[in-house]
């Protein structure tokens, strides 16, 4: 997909922590009156286990290219500013913000809207994936099957990202 | 034809790899490949219904028709965020 990445965006995949307050502070202009944030963050349990850590591993290159497909198609469809969507890798523990989305714009519904947006698409179309470590063993969480063409017949029809279901946590 | 295939997640600690080169015939398409890889690595066939493919960092459908130097990803469900 031709890519309307706009460079004021900041997308990007991080292995250190991220630097959330600086991120929202950057994200706002002068013409904005809202800055709307999700901070995703570790938890102490899943499936009814107690989680002692997680690990995320990406396929940096595309997981950037559909990071930036995201914030194209948020520009397009809400009336919004700028978009940082910040990804973080490896080891993270508990408490620690794994993902972070700011999204300014001149009024708050967009701000809302479109970071939802951005969120839950990002959890269904980015390869990048979270294994659960617990005190007798670790699992890959289970994922997301992106939309893909079902095949190259139906490829030219436009099989595009579908409307974001609302998410999993 | 060459191409490279990238394993992730699940799929990498099945394949006990996470990049390799495959030599193809002219005309292979994904699942092609995918056959050929997962020959020796039953387990890895078990879970073909559970992965998507991706074809030089886009998508792709599973009779996507290969040509050399593409890059192959084999994604298991994705669970960022």
């Amino acid at each position: 997909m031709a890519s309307r990445y706009n460079p004021v965006d900041r997308v990007e995949l991080i292995r250190q922590p991220i630097p959330n307050a600086a991120i929202a502070r950057d994200v706002r202009g002068d013409g904005d009156g809202a800055v709307a944030t999700f901070d995703g963050c570790v938890r102490n349990h899943s499936h009814g286990r107690a989680t002692r850590f997680l690990e995320y591993e990406a396929y940096d290159e595309m997981a950037l290219a559909k990071m930036r497909d995201i914030a194209a198609e948020l520009h397009g469809r809400f009336a919004i500013d700028r978009i940082a969507m910040v990804h973080r890798l490896g080891r993270l523990e508990i408490g620690e913000t794994s993902v972070f989305i700011a999204v300014s714009a001149a009024h708050r519904d967009a701000a809302f809207d479109a970071c939802r947006y951005a969120i839950d698409t990002l959890k269904k179309t980015v390869p990048i994936w979270k294994k659960e470590h617990f005190a007798d063993g670790a699992v890959w969480a289970d994922g997301e099957m992106p939309p893909v063409p079902k095949s190259t017949a139906s490829e030219e029809s436009g099989a595009e990202t579908p409307a974001a279901k609302p998410a999993s946590n | 034809m060459l191409v490279k295939v990238l394993y992730f997640g699940k799929l990498k600690e099945l394949s006990g790899s996470a990049e390799e080169s495959v030599e193809l015939r002219d005309g292979a398409r994904i699942e092609d490949l995918f056959a050929v890889c997962a020959e020796a690595r039953p387990e890895m066939r078990e879970f073909r219904r559970s992965l998507v493919a991706a074809r030089n960092r886009e998508f792709a459908a599973w009779d996507t028709a290969l040509q050399a130097g593409d890059e192959i990803g084999f994604l298991p469900p994705v669970s960022g965020g």
